[in-house]
């Protein structure tokens, strides 16, 4: 069997970064989690992410911030944005930019669940 | 002059010392005049003496006897002094003791006892008779009844006081027992109470039903003040609620001869009281805000007089009440206000408060699904799924302290007055901010002063002022993109031994012209919001006996917004001061 796939978790939130690689792992994915975005930027598991769930607020550089520096450095990620601010009217904005889909925390399973096939049809 | 019968002309009085020859003249001519001399004297309207070099009286006019009811021969030497009010007799001995050793003339107030046991004000005043060596041959001495310019000064003290205290702010019912006390020392022995009058419809368009309310009945006896079970007034019950029914004075001058109010008339009766006054008092919008009522034990209608005393007695009440009214309606106004800026800080802290919430829920849930599957697995991860299980309980308490934050600073409660810790305020207002700030790309520059004395003050309300004041330069940073934004917040204690917060931003500042307009309600230099957030935050910190204001940065762009509060008193009561902080 292949090594399972890789999904990068992005949040500056400590209680995703715990609670959400734990549920993508039991779904068989390997994981990373990384609390800002240049920690994932510097970090060696950049070139083997095949989805990277991101917050969009964040200190420093935000998600959306993080979207262009990888289009810039064509890195063809497919990008689940996750969010706290309870604003749907966001969505169709954030997803016309090219994110597979925009979650609102909290999420369920199963739109979790969604959002990755979406992301890796593949699997 | 009345005296004088000398051909030269030159005039010669009573106490003249430069005119001794005619008084000696007058002497001896006395005897063919003395009768006319003694009518005279006693057509003076007044009471007129004289006294041996030592004091005793030795002559009074036949007014005087009149007067007091005390012949003449009963008055004599110091005797007179029996006439004199307990309360005056005291000092006047000593004024009187003080003269006579002085030789110098002198006049003094006091009451006289009438022969029917009451009591007038008068002026004395005593001049001593010397002779060609100086020596005091009598003292010669006129009492003028001054009653009346007495009671006008005392209505005018009272009044001067009453107003005093309606501008002092005093509350409204010792207001109402002050004027009460007026209207009993102008009106002798009578009772005064004054009652509330309220206007309420019970429908829409109905008339208006007049409702009694408590006033200040400081010596009416109880189960003669109406307004007790505040139901609408009835005016067969009592004159008073008939006066406020009518909204028309109701005089009653004998109660004896009275047929109306049986069970309230048996009892003003059985008090001893026989006549009762009562006057509308009038509101500034012309409709019956209250009765001024006035009990007397003896049968009487008033005078012209007596009736505009109690015209100018209402109108005090009415200025009273009327303030009283506008207080409250204000104090209404200004916690529905305070209440509104609560909801609009509330919307634009929607976002914020979403957020905080959001995350520790995702937690949950996520933690939650991942818990099941790992007892779902096969087999099942029980130690995996205990560890998450533990997360979930963290995330839901982080979501609950959330919660129980936002609660603590937006809950309508009255004013609670504790010693609060600025800084410590401060601080919890900036960590439910966080997110706000970050969000608007703000930088934050906390720079609290050590041993910051506390405050006594409403910890919440101050949290909303310290909220208003960052919200506020946050939205004032907005439009700025040139820079990068920067807002400090900073406390100190200053010489004058208060505590301030100061809240800095490096936004576009304000015309200094503006400097006062800002903290006027519904002004706003922005584009959303109702501009009461200021104001609101000044009656706040004014409310703490402290001051808010705003300064344009003199050293870089942006502005000050600045609170200054009295420090707590270091040594007050010592049970009282050791408050226990409690975090929110």
């Amino acid at each position: 069997m292949d090594t399972p796939l890789l999904i990068t978790v992005v949040d500056d939130d400590e209680s995703v970064r715990e609670s959400l690689p734990d549920l993508l792992r039991e779904f068989g994915f390997r994981v990373q989690a990384f609390s800002s975005a240049p920690d994932f930027l510097t970090s060696e598991y950049l070139a083997q992410t095949r989805c990277l769930i991101l917050d969009i607020a964040m200190p420093g550089m935000s998600g959306l911030e993080l979207q262009k520096e990888l289009k810039l450095r064509r890195y063809d990620i497919p990008i689940i944005f996750i969010t706290a601010h309870g604003d749907p009217a966001e969505r169709p904005r954030l997803m016309s930019q090219g994110a597979v889909d925009c979650l609102m925390k909290p999420f369920s399973e199963a739109a979790l669940l969604k959002a990755l096939s979406a992301a890796l049809p593949v699997s | 002059m009345m005296f004088s019968r000398k051909p030269s002309g030159a005039s010669s009085t009573i106490g003249d010392s430069e005119n001794k020859n005619g008084m000696n003249n007058e002497c001896v001519r006395s005897s063919a005049t003395e009768d006319s001399l003694r009518r005279l004297i006693d057509a003076v309207p007044g009471f007129v003496w004289s006294a041996a070099p030592d004091g005793n009286v030795t002559f009074l006019n036949q007014r005087w006897a009149d007067y007091t009811g005390v012949e003449l021969c009963d008055a004599q030497g110091f005797r007179w002094t029996q006439s004199l009010h307990p309360e005056d007799a005291p000092a006047l001995a000593v004024y009187w003791g003080q003269l006579l050793q002085s030789g110098e003339a002198g006049e003094y107030e006091a009451r006289l006892r009438r022969f029917d046991g009451s009591y007038r004000w008068f002026l004395i005043r005593a001049v001593p008779q010397r002779d060609e060596s100086g020596a005091i041959l009598c003292w010669y001495g006129e009492n003028t009844d001054i009653e009346d310019r007495k009671r006008a000064e005392m209505l005018l003290a009272g009044e001067k006081h009453l107003l005093s205290m309606i501008a002092g702010g005093s509350a409204l019912t010792p207001i109402l027992e002050a004027l009460c006390e007026l209207v009993e020392g102008s009106f002798n022995g009578a009772l005064c109470s004054i009652v509330l009058v309220d206007l309420k419809h019970p429908y829409p368009a109905s008339e208006p039903v007049p409702r009694i309310q408590p006033g200040a009945a400081p010596h009416v006896p109880p189960n003669l003040v109406p307004g007790a079970d505040g139901r609408p007034a009835d005016a067969v019950l009592c004159p008073v609620a008939m006066a406020a029914v009518a909204n028309e004075q109701v005089i009653v001058g004998d109660l004896n001869h009275e047929t109306r109010w049986d069970g309230w008339r048996a009892r003003a009766l059985s008090h001893g009281l026989q006549a009762n006054w009562s006057t509308p008092v009038t509101s500034s919008k012309g409709t019956v805000s209250g009765i001024l009522s006035i009990l007397h034990s003896e049968p009487q209608t008033p005078s012209t007089a007596q009736r505009n005393l109690i015209a100018q007695c209402t109108h005090l009440a009415s200025i009273a009440i009327d303030r009283a009214r506008n207080e409250a309606a204000l104090g209404k106004i200004r916690s529905e206000l305070t209440h509104l800026a609560r909801v609009a800080s509330l919307g634009a802290l929607t976002a914020s408060i979403a957020h905080e919430v959001n995350q520790p829920l995702a937690g949950i849930i996520t933690n939650a699904s991942t818990c099941l599957r790992m007892l779902g697995a096969d087999p099942p991860n029980v130690t995996g799924a205990l560890e998450t299980a533990r997360r979930t309980i963290r995330d839901g308490n982080r979501a609950s302290d959330v919660i129980n934050r936002l609660r603590a600073l937006f809950s309508k409660k009255s004013i609670t007055l504790e010693s609060v810790d600025i800084n410590e305020a401060a601080r919890e207002v900036i960590a439910m901010l966080l997110g706000e700030l970050q969000r608007n790309g703000v930088m934050l520059h906390p720079e609290f002063a050590d041993n910051l004395p506390q405050v006594m003050g409403d910890r919440v309300q101050l949290q909303q002022v310290i909220l208003n004041l960052i919200l506020n330069a946050t939205e004032a940073m907005n439009t700025i993109s040139s820079r990068s934004r920067h807002l400090q917040i900073s406390t100190h204690a200053d010489d004058n031994d208060r505590v301030c917060l100061t809240v800095r931003d490096n936004g576009n500042g304000f015309d200094p012209q503006d400097a006062q307009r800002l903290f006027t309600a519904f002004y706003t230099t922005k584009s959303s919001g109702m501009g009461i957030g200021l104001s609101v935050s000044r009656s706040i910190i004014e409310g703490h006996e402290g001051s808010l204001w705003a300064t344009v940065n003199e050293d870089g762009p942006g502005a000050s917004f600045r609170f200054a509060l009295p420090r707590k008193p270091q040594c007050d009561n010592a049970g009282e001061s050791v408050t226990i902080q409690e975090p929110l």
